[in-house]
């Protein structure tokens, strides 16, 4: 009788997050350095990301290219709400559309003077967009590479309109409200340890609602499709239905993250959307192992922890190391630093056997 | 609307539909026959620019000469990714796409690294650089030019591909793996020369591209995402490409016409997803397995 890998061990996992969010809840309290705390939380929001990704890809083997749609619109959502803190009655046409002619302010601006309202539309749009195109291409029963290059050409077009639509954008410079985001009468400094917290208490809610969406009868059937998405539908369930759900769940997780990332930095451009940064988003996964929820986020720590250690002057070359780094784990370790993980322990309590069933893309049957 | 506006709206609609197919015939090759998504296609046009560039300024060598030329180098470094990578990864797509994306990464960044990030720039014979005047129509030679090149281009490879015995050996590895090498084709080795010729093409596109525009090491990811779009709304064919470039061109062209040209790209995005919401399997689909 072999023993279970303890990786495998769902309460050893519930335990390990305790771990990871309690090590997390130290930092603030023995650091004084806002700069670097600012630093740390952006980390927190890049953690969103590659967990909303994994959600997605891992389980639910949607490869999302364009998971930056979700992340940008969120972003923008944002930054749009705390510009319109910043204006009033008297002044309410933000300074650089007074820069592009406009005398009015334009109609799609106006629910974010609203901040509740601008919040929730941040949300709300990212979420609605996703159901609206993963609905389409799902009940087409577009999926697998197919699925992830149309990601890609949404994400292209949407970058090119964000740019072209100077007036309501400001175009290639981006939004830059000139003050924290204020919720009610408090003031949300990024550089604070309020901030700090925000980020990953999001962070935390997302991680046990995915890790909840994963052990239940919803995220079966999600990781069944992953699988054999025929047999799935023989059994009588609409898969497309359930593709949709786990893409847009996860599209709302990356505009959470947005939003996030707004106020934490003050500032959002169209490299948001830039194909660069959804890039980034699948090497955190990848490299993590886009199989583990904790894994994932871990993977993107990992990866921009050590770009922003080794500095500006060695980013060309850390960049090509990343890619090449990116091409050994695909093809050589498809389950990422989670699966070699996995079959360490694995090995150390079995003695040499490996348990670990793996994530490889099983090939697609001809249909 | 005169008449001169609009046949210089089909005329640019051609010359855009051809600029797409260049893009897109080395990708849908490699797609067609190896099922291989390859993400690094743009990265391989940037280099067919960059072999081109190298070969003008380090050897003289006239614009036409460094054409067939880039075919042969961008040719020769697609048999080498394939060989060490994608070969193992057959059956795994979604990981095909992901290392091949993971290849674009690198060579766009050994690019810059080695050539840095500003923009190079591509000789042309100085009659391609005029304008043609045919009376309504007022045309850059240069965009003809891309056009005459795109017709060698199918022909040729509708020549190889269909009426010589590697194209049938290709077309019999497409259809059954197993079955075409019971019959004695090597198919991993028809998989490597058809991945070559792809990329390939994809120099021969580089090497027009970069004389059209300015050569970036970023230059390719503006081509492949429009490239791809051909293939997946033509079905993965080279008829269905070709369909699919020309009918794209004029639609984007006639936005480009009533709106401006990012509107056009943006709804010509958005009208492709509707499209394969009611037509998954492209405009004309392989008759073969779905991949």
């Amino acid at each position: 009788m072999l023993k279970q890998n303890p990786y495998q061990n769902v309460r050893y996992q519930w335990g390990a997050y305790a771990v990871f969010f309690a090590l997390i809840a130290l930092i603030p309290l023995s650091m004084d350095d806002a700069f670097l705390l600012n630093q740390l939380s952006t980390y927190g929001v890049y953690g969103i990301l590659a967990l909303s990704l994994s959600l997605c890809w891992g389980f639910g083997g949607i490869l999302n290219l364009g998971q930056g749609i979700a992340f940008g619109l969120g972003a923008y959502g944002m930054a749009m709400t705390m510009q319109m803190q910043t204006q009033d009655a008297a002044d309410p046409i933000p300074p650089f559309m007074l820069n592009n002619g406009l005398d009015a302010l334009p109609a799609i601006w106006e629910p974010f003077a609203n901040t509740g309202l601008g919040i929730f539309l941040a949300l709300a749009v990212p979420t609605l967009y996703c159901l609206i195109f993963g609905a389409l291409m799902f009940q087409a029963r577009v999926s697998g590479p197919f699925f992830a290059i149309m990601t890609l050409a949404m994400l292209s077009a949407i970058y090119t309109v964000f740019i072209d639509l100077q007036y309501l954008t400001n175009g290639v410079n981006g939004i830059s409200p000139p003050q924290s985001l204020m919720l009610g009468s408090l003031e949300v400094d990024p550089y604070s340890t309020t901030s700090f917290w925000g980020v990953y208490i999001v962070l935390l809610v997302c991680t046990i609602a995915a890790k909840l969406i994963t052990l239940s009868k919803f995220g079966l059937i999600v990781r069944a499709q992953n699988n054999d998405a025929e047999r799935v539908r023989f059994l009588g369930y609409n898969v497309a239905v359930y593709e949709t759900l786990i893409y847009t769940i996860s599209g709302l997780m990356a505009a959470l993250a947005g939003c996030c990332f707004a106020y934490l930095t003050q500032y959002v451009s169209p490299s948001q959307f830039d194909v660069s940064f959804s890039i980034s988003i699948v090497i955190w996964a990848a490299i993590g192992g886009r199989g583990s929820l904790l894994w994932a986020i871990l993977g993107a720590f990992i990866v921009q922890g050590a770009q922003s250690y080794l500095g500006d002057e060695f980013l060309n070359t850390w960049i090509l190391i990343l890619g090449f780094f990116f091409i050994l784990v695909v093809r050589f370790l498809p389950t990422g630093l989670a699966g070699l993980v996995e079959t360490l322990l694995g090995r150390l309590v079995s003695g040499g056997i490996s348990l670990s069933p793996g994530i490889e893309q099983p090939s697609k049957s001809s249909e | 609307m005169d008449i001169g506006s609009i046949t210089s709206a089909v005329f640019l609609g051609l010359s855009i539909g051809s600029v797409f197919l260049v893009a897109a015939l080395g990708l849908a090759i490699i797609y067609g026959t190896a099922g291989v998504i390859n993400m690094a296609h743009g990265e391989l046009i940037m280099l067919g620019a960059y072999s081109t560039f190298m070969m003008q300024t380090v050897l003289g060598l006239p614009f036409f000469i460094c054409i067939p030329l880039s075919f042969v180098i961008v040719g020769f470094i697609g048999y080498l990714i394939e060989k060490v990578l994608i070969s193992s990864l057959y059956n795994r797509p979604l990981d095909t796409l992901l290392a091949t994306w993971g290849v674009s990464l690198v060579l766009m960044q050994g690019v810059r690294i080695i050539f840095g990030s500003d923009p190079k720039y591509v000789e042309v014979p100085s009659f391609l650089s005029t304008n043609i005047d045919l009376g309504i129509v007022n045309l850059s030679t240069f965009r003809l030019f891309v056009m005459f090149i795109c017709l060698i281009m199918v022909l040729a490879t509708w020549y190889l591909f269909y009426r010589t015995t590697f194209g049938i050996k290709v077309r019999a590895v497409t259809q059954n793996k197993d079955m075409a090498a019971s019959f004695g084709i090597n198919s991993s080795r028809i998989y490597s020369i058809t991945f070559a010729i792809g990329a390939g093409l994809a120099g021969v596109a580089g090497s027009l591209f970069g004389a059209m525009n300015i050569v970036l090491p970023t230059m390719g990811t503006s081509y492949v995402v429009e490239a791809f779009l051909m293939v997946v709304a033509g079905g993965g064919g080279l008829l269905g490409s070709i369909l699919a470039s020309a009918l794209t061109g004029q639609i984007q062209s006639a936005f480009a016409f009533i709106y401006n040209d990012t509107y056009a790209r943006f709804l010509v995005f958005v009208l492709i997803v509707i499209f394969l919401r009611f037509r998954p399997q492209g405009m004309i689909s392989a008759g073969a397995s779905r991949r």
